[in-house]
C-alpha cells in the first residue's frame, strides 16, 4: 500500500496496513540527533519514520513581497522590517517565535488605502513549477501530495498584530471580514496557479494556530462570524477540486470542533495534547466526521520515559485507529529533548502499535 | 451622580467611553482615587477574570475591558501619585531568555494590573540575571516568568534555580506559558503555576496572602 492510498483510505475510514504517518521537528532536535547518530536531515527523519506525506509549496501572501529590510542586529538577534511591513526581531541562526514589535498595518485607513491595494496586485509568491516537479516526485515515491497555506486568522495576526485584531474583532469586524476574505482569495489564487502547471494534489493542508491552551482566541461565534466563512471558501474550494482537507491549529479547541465539521475540514492536526486536547475523548464523539491526526504528547517524548511513551502511543492509537481515521504526528515539533535512542524507539512504537 | 457599581459594570463590558466618562463624574464629585479604583475599576476586571476563566468572554472582550481600565487610570494615577497611594505589591514579569514571545505575558499584565498589581515588565528574552536584577531594585513580591515553547522551559528552570540561589525569602515565583503544567512548577522549584490569565490574578493573591 503506498502512502497515498493509506491516507486516501484513511480518510474514507477504510482499512489500512498501518496509520499513516508525518512528524515536526526543531532545527536544535535534528542537530542534537546528528550528534547521537542521525545521518542526514528532517528529511532521513521523515524517511526512517516512514511519511506519508509530500507538500507542494507554502502559500503566506504579503502585501510587500520580497521586502526584508535589516534595521538592527545584535550577537543574537536581529530586527527586521519584513514583507508585511511589520518589524519584527528574529532570532539569528536558532528557531523560534520572533518578537513582534510593530506593525505596518495599524489602522482600518491603512489597510485600504496602502495594504489591501498591495495584497491583491502582488505577484504570485511562490514557484508554481517547482511546485509541480514536487507533485510529479510525490507521485513517483507514492506520497500523498498536498498543498500547503495559511488560512485567514492566522493571516490578520501577521498583518496586524493579535491586539489590534482581537479588539477589531469586536469594534471593526467589517474590517476583519474584508482582510480575510482578501488573504483567502490570494491564497485560492495561489493554489489555482499550481494547478495549473498540472499538478493535481491529494489534498490541502491549512496552517492556522486560533487557540492557546485555556481556549479559543475569541469565541466559537466570533469565530463562525467572522473567519469561518473563509474556512469553508477554502474547504468547498478543495472538494471541489477533488481534495481533501487538513486543519492544522495548535492549542484548545474542544469548542469549535462541530464548526470545523460545518466547515469541511476532513482532519484536524495536531491535536495539543498540552492544550488538554485528547483523541481517546473526541475520537469517539468526532472521528467519524473529522480524522484526527497527532496528539503524541511532546512533553512525554521529552522525559525520555520509554514506558510512559509507549502507553501515550498505545492508548492514543488505539482510540484513534477504532475509526479508521487516524494519522500519527507528534501533538507540535519534537523537541531537543527528546534524544535519537528515544526517537527511534518511538518510531519503533508507532510501528507495533500503529498496525492494523 | 453616578456609582461605583456602574464604573465596575462599564469596565466589565468594555466600554470605554463611559469607564472614562464616569471616572471623571466621580472624581469631579469628590471620590477618592483609591476608592475609585479599589471600588470601581478593580470590581470590574475581576468579573472580566471570572468570566474569562469560564469561558464565557475569550481574549477580545478581555482586551477592550483592560483597555478601558487602562485609559481610566491615565486620569487617576496623578491623583493618586498625589495622595501617596501605591499598589501594595509589585510583579515582575517577563519572557525567558531564549523566548520571543509576549503575548502571553502581556495579557497576564492587564490582568494583574487590573487587580491592583504594580506590574514592571522586562519584556522577552530576560536574562536570568535581568530577573534577579529588576527582583531586588523593585523589592517584588512576584517574578513572573513566561515561554511558550518546549525549548526555552529549561531557560525557566535556570531562572528559578539563580533566584532561588540569591535567597529572595519574601519574593514568589510564578510561571505560565503554553507549554507549561502544574507538575513542571513542582519540579522546578516554583511557588504558582497559572493556566490562562484569569487564574493567574487568583494565584497571585494567594501567593502574597491575600484571598483570591
Amino acid at each position: 500500500m503506498t502512502g497515498c492510498e493509506r491516507v486516501n483510505r484513511m480518510f474514507a475510514r477504510q482499512d489500512q496496513d498501518r496509520v499513516p504517518r508525518c512528524d515536526a521537528y526543531w532545527p536544535e532536535t535534528i542537530a542534537r540527533w546528528q550528534r547521537e547518530g542521525l545521518q542526514g536531515d528532517h528529511n532521513d527523519a521523515l524517511r526512517l519514520l516512514g511519511a506519508d506525506f509530500q507538500p507542494l509549496c507554502w502559500s503566506w501572501p504579503a502585501p510587500f513581497h520580497g521586502q526584508r529590510t535589516v534595521l538592527t542586529q545584535d550577537a543574537e538577534t536581529e530586527t527586521v522590517r519584513d514583507a508585511w511591513g511589520g518589524v519584527a526581531r528574529f532570532w539569528k541562526g536558532r528557531s523560534g517565535t520572533p518578537e513582534h514589535i510593530s506593525f505596518g498595518c495599524d489602522t482600518r485607513e491603512v489597510w485600504d488605502k496602502t495594504y489591501r491595494p498591495a495584497m491583491l496586485a502582488a505577484p504570485i509568491q511562490i514557484d508554481t513549477r517547482l511546485a509541480a516537479l514536487r507533485f510529479q516526485d510525490g507521485r513517483r515515491l507514492g506520497k500523498w501530495t498536498h498543498l500547503s497555506g495559511v488560512e485567514g486568522f492566522e493571516a490578520l495576526r501577521r498583518l496586524i498584530g493579535d491586539e489590534a485584531c482581537l479588539i477589531a474583532m469586536i469594534e471593526d469586524p467589517d474590517w476583519v471580514r474584508d482582510i480575510v476574505r482578501v488573504h483567502t482569495d490570494i491564497v485560492l489564487r495561489t493554489f489555482e496557479a499550481v494547478l495549473a502547471e498540472g499538478a493535481q494534489p491529494d489534498g490541502l493542508w491549512i496552517y492556522g494556530d486560533m487557540a492557546y491552551n485555556h481556549a479559543t482566541m475569541c469565541s466559537p461565534a466570533m469565530y463562525r462570524d467572522l473567519v469561518w466563512p473563509d474556512h469553508k471558501r477554502m474547504a468547498d474550494w478543495a472538494h471541489t477540486r477533488g481534495m481533501k482537507v487538513i486543519y492544522h491549529t495548535d492549542g484548545c479547541v474542544s469548542g469549535v470542533l462541530d464548526l470545523y465539521v460545518e466547515a469541511g475540514f476532513d482532519c484536524f492536526q495536531p491535536i495539543e495534547a498540552k492544550a488538554g486536547m485528547d483523541i481517546r475523548k473526541f475520537a469517539p464523539t468526532h472521528g467519524s466526521r473529522l480524522a484526527m491526526f497527532g496528539n503524541i504528547d511532546v512533553m512525554k517524548m521529552g522525559t525520555n520515559d520509554l514506558d510512559l511513551i509507549e502507553e501515550e502511543i498505545r492508548t492514543k492509537f488505539a482510540a484513534g485507529m477504532a475509526t479508521r481515521g487516524y494519522a500519527y504526528h507528534s501533538d507540535h515539533s519534537v523537541p531537543p529533548q527528546v534524544s535519537w535512542a528515544t526517537y527511534k524507539a518511538i518510531i519503533s512504537f508507532v510501528e507495533r502499535y500503529g498496525r492494523y | 451622580m453616578p456609582l461605583l457599581t456602574d464604573l465596575t459594570a462599564a469596565v466589565a463590558a468594555g466600554k470605554r467611553t463611559d469607564t472614562v466618562r464616569i471616572t471623571q463624574e466621580l472624581i469631579a464629585a469628590g471620590t477618592g482615587p483609591g476608592i475609585i479604583v479599589e471600588q470601581g475599576l478593580v470590581p470590574g476586571m475581576a468579573i472580566v477574570g471570572e468570566q474569562f476563566k469560564r469561558n464565557e468572554i475569550f481574549v477580545p472582550e478581555m482586551l477592550v475591558a483592560a483597555r478601558a481600565m487602562k485609559e481610566a487610570l491615565k486620569l487617576l494615577e496623578p491623583l493618586l501619585a498625589a495622595a501617596g497611594i501605591k499598589p501594595k505589591y509589585t510583579v515582575i514579569v517577563g519572557t525567558v531568555q531564549g523566548d520571543l514571545h509576549d503575548i502571553g505575558k502581556n495579557l497576564i499584565s492587564m490582568m494583574w494590573r487590573g487587580a491592583g498589581f504594580a506590574v514592571v515588565d522586562l519584556g522577552t528574552n530576560v536574562s536570568p540575571e535581568k530577573y534577579l536584577a529588576a527582583a531586588l531594585e523593585h523589592k517584588a513580591h512576584i517574578v513572573g516568568l513566561s515561554a511558550l515553547l518546549t525549548t526555552t522551559m529549561p531557560a525557566m528552570k535556570e531562572t528559578v534555580r539563580i533566584l532561588r540561589a540569591a535567597g529572595l525569602t519574601n519574593t514568589k515565583i510564578m510561571i505560565g506559558g503554553a507549554p507549561i503544567t502544574q507538575a513542571f512548577a513542582d519540579d522546578i522549584g516554583a511557588d504558582g503555576y497559572a493556566a490562562d490569565a484569569g487564574t493567574a490574578v487568583d494565584v497571585a493573591k494567594k501567593l502574597v496572602g491575600e484571598t483570591a
